[in-house]
């Protein structure tokens, strides 16, 4: 262990060394932070996390799902400001004006189906320049209609066996009255109207966004960076080298992990600091899920450096994932984007980047979370890390 | 102090060592003298523990390398053939970290790396980065992390390849004074002057065999016909070679038509010289240049493989 640390405390001091990188590794997320986050603060609705956004509203007859929708859900939320139309025309005219955001038009008896699981399509009206407020009315919408053809279908299935129920069929018990009590069961089990699983009590800012989303893809650059450091000791034979000192392989290797892992760690608590400090940025209330989190993304990063040390040859390789293979990620986890202005389909593949969990983690965090609801990501980050070390270093020890 | 017996070592189908089988005394300075891809640096692997052999046994002090590799490794100083230092480091970081990493206490490592890098001449550019070193200066402190925890074996690898003559002659200095202060050395090099000025017992190593084992007295009175004639002609005759051949004192006759010369090993130049004149006049051979060489490491490796240690 003592001769591993030894190794550790050797590559940080040459990365610190190396003034060009460090500062890149460190000024460069601070600066891209202080960019986006200004940038985008208008976007994303400043430090109240959410944009302000105005909802027209058409809906073609009087469906009671429609109007619960609309009385209901939207008003609930504070960043939601409603306007009726009287028609599709009057609300393409009210978007063209820039009166609303975005429009919602509900056909003719949108709700009919829902007994059977079937709701007819609501019409988006859209502007091109408001697609993030589009997509989180898109997203209750669905959130809501999900809803509503769960409570429908459940209850329609329930009522059907207790109508097929011999007690039924003496009147013994109140039809009606049931069906009114497994409505109000089902809502109370599912939350009320609208999931709100993963928003949390406060809102993030732009600011924070972008904080969370730099230290994420910068630390991640440690995987290429760690897996470089140890092909540099193979072409420079200094790895050779260490072979011929009275140390054991894993030793070797596993100071090679903890030196990017060392790295990583504290590039991201100066980052934490440095944007607490000089950005103001709002981390969430709880410091150690804060560390708790960083330390297990850079023990994942650290670990797939090692497995990309041991499968890859040459050190121009790395130099090609870390331009392009960590892009791709960051674009995936949400660096560069909101994952939630994502579709389904993408948002699927991000759940196979370790980046995505840290950010989403990070996020929940800010906004205010609970050490259960990080624990899936935390046991990610960590099993990722063990799996990624332990393959590496049997393979390199192979080598 | 160092017994390797019989040790084979394949990559594939390639048999790099085979069957290499040498001793070493304590305070000895053994020389491993052959060309590039002879197996003389698979050999020093092994002895450092860092290749396997596939067959045979390799003792240091007594001690097998299959068994007690770590604590032979405590015992052994390796100066690899490549410059295996960190560049963005202080020569004394580099030395400083090599110590620690043979376990010596950070005071002992700080105090150890002035003495070695003063021993290798380098004691003022101590906080100088190795990156901004010439090769020679880069050499000597590759040896100077050999040196550290004061091994009882210093195994180098070629390592005065590539520098300039001036660093190349304080290495060897430094390397007779180490052995001369009781050090025992093992020196691999394809340059016999090297090995010469250094060794006291020299083994020659060839496509992995060990061709020949001895001290250098031995080794040249090995060779009988160890003085070499060197004539450059106008042409290479079939005819005149034959003919030299046939003279008594005359061993092996090696054309190189690259450049048009003749290497004639002989016993007894003085009274041959003129005779190979001679024949090469009435064969109507025009000698453009002649010279005598002493027997030397060279001359043993032609004899014995009928190539150039540099070939």
């Amino acid at each position: 262990m003592k001769k591993s640390l030894l190794i550790a405390w050797k590559d940080f001091t040459i990365r610190i060394k190396d003034r060009k990188g460090f500062i890149t590794m460190l000024l460069t997320p601070l600066l891209l932070t202080a960019i986006l986050g200004f940038a985008l603060n208008s976007v994303m609705g400043g430090e109240g996390g959410f944009p302000e956004t105005k909802v027209g509203i058409y809906i073609s007859d009087d469906d009671k799902l429609a109007e619960n929708f609309v009385v209901d859900v939207l008003p609930t939320f504070s960043f939601v400001t409603i306007k009726e139309s009287k028609s599709e025309e009057e609300l393409k005219d009210l978007l063209t004006e820039g009166k609303v955001d975005v429009g919602v038009s509900f056909p003719e008896e949108w709700s009919s189906g829902s007994n059977q699981g079937a709701l007819k399509n609501v019409t988006i009206l859209e502007k091109p320049d408001q697609r993030t407020k589009t997509t989180l009315i898109e997203s209750m919408l669905k959130s809501y209609s999900e809803q509503v053809q769960i409570h429908a279908v459940t209850t329609r299935t329930v009522m059907q066996d207790i109508s097929a129920s011999v007690a039924a069929s003496t009147d013994e018990i109140n039809i009606q009255q049931v069906a009114s009590e497994i409505q109000l069961e089902l809502q109370s089990i599912t939350g009320g109207e609208l999931k709100q699983v993963s928003i949390g009590e406060k809102n993030v800012g732009s600011m924070q966004y972008y904080a969370a989303a730099m230290a994420v893809m910068f630390v991640m650059f440690n995987m290429t960076l760690g897996a470089k450091s140890l092909l540099q000791e193979r072409t420079t034979e200094t790895l050779k080298r260490l072979s011929m000192t009275p140390t054991g392989k894993e030793s070797i290797l596993f100071g090679k992990f903890l030196g990017t892992l060392w790295f990583a760690c504290i590039q991201f608590m100066v980052f934490f600091g440095a944007t607490s400090t000089f950005f103001k940025v709002d981390w969430g209330s709880n410091l150690y899920q804060v560390i708790t989190v960083g330390f297990c993304y850079s023990f994942a990063v650290s670990g797939l450096s090692m497995t990309i040390a041991a499968f890859v040859k040459e050190e121009k390789t790395t130099d090609v994932i870390s331009s392009i293979g960590i892009q791709i990620l960051a674009i995936l986890g949400g660096s560069m984007l909101p994952i939630y202005l994502f579709p389904e389909g993408l948002k699927t593949i991000a759940s196979l980047t370790p980046n995505k969990w840290a950010l989403t983690s990070f996020l929940d965090i800010m906004s205010g979370t609970t050490w259960s609801e990080l624990f899936p990501a935390i046991s990610i980050l960590l099993s990722l890390g063990c799996i990624t070390l332990a393959l590496g270093t049997w393979k390199l020890k192979t080598n | 102090m160092l017994q390797v017996e019989n040790v084979l070592k394949s990559y594939d189908k390639n048999k790099v060592v085979r069957g290499v089988s040498f001793h070493v005394q304590k305070g000895e300075s053994f020389g491993l003298l052959g060309p590039n891809g002879a197996g003389k640096s698979t050999t020093i692997g092994m002895i450092s523990g860092i290749i396997t052999p596939d067959q045979g046994e390799i003792k240091v002090d007594g001690l097998s390398i299959k068994k007690n590799a770590l604590d032979i490794k405590r015992k052994i100083g390796v100066v690899p053939q490549e410059i295996a230092l960190y560049p963005t480091l202080s020569a004394k970081e580099n030395l400083v970290f090599w110590g620690k990493m043979y376990g010596l206490s950070r005071n002992e490592a700080v105090k150890r790396a002035t003495e070695v890098l003063e021993y290798v001449g380098l004691g003022e550019r101590a906080k100088e980065k190795i990156e901004t070193f010439s090769g020679g200066m880069k050499r000597r402190v590759n040896i100077g992390a050999s040196l550290m925890h004061k091994p009882e074996l210093l195994v180098m690898d070629e390592p005065t390849v590539g520098i300039d003559p001036q660093s190349r002659n304080h290495i060897l200095e430094t390397v007779k004074e180490l052995n001369k202060n009781g050090m025992t050395i093992i020196y691999t090099s394809h340059y016999m002057e090297e090995v010469e000025f250094l060794c006291n017992r020299i083994g020659i190593i060839d496509k992995g065999k060990m061709i020949a084992l001895g001290t250098k007295k031995d080794l040249f009175q090995r060779v009988a016909e160890g003085t070499i004639i060197k004539i450059s002609v106008s042409q290479l005759d079939e005819s005149f070679l034959n003919i030299v051949k046939e003279i008594d004192e005359v061993g092996k006759v090696i054309p190189h038509p690259e450049d048009l010369t003749i290497e004639i090993f002989v016993t007894n130049h003085q009274k041959v010289v003129g005779e190979i004149i001679t024949l090469a006049v009435q064969a109507k051979v025009d000698v453009q240049s002649l010279e005598v060489n002493e027997p030397n490491l060279e001359s043993l490796f032609l004899s014995l493989t009928g190539r150039s240690l540099r070939d």
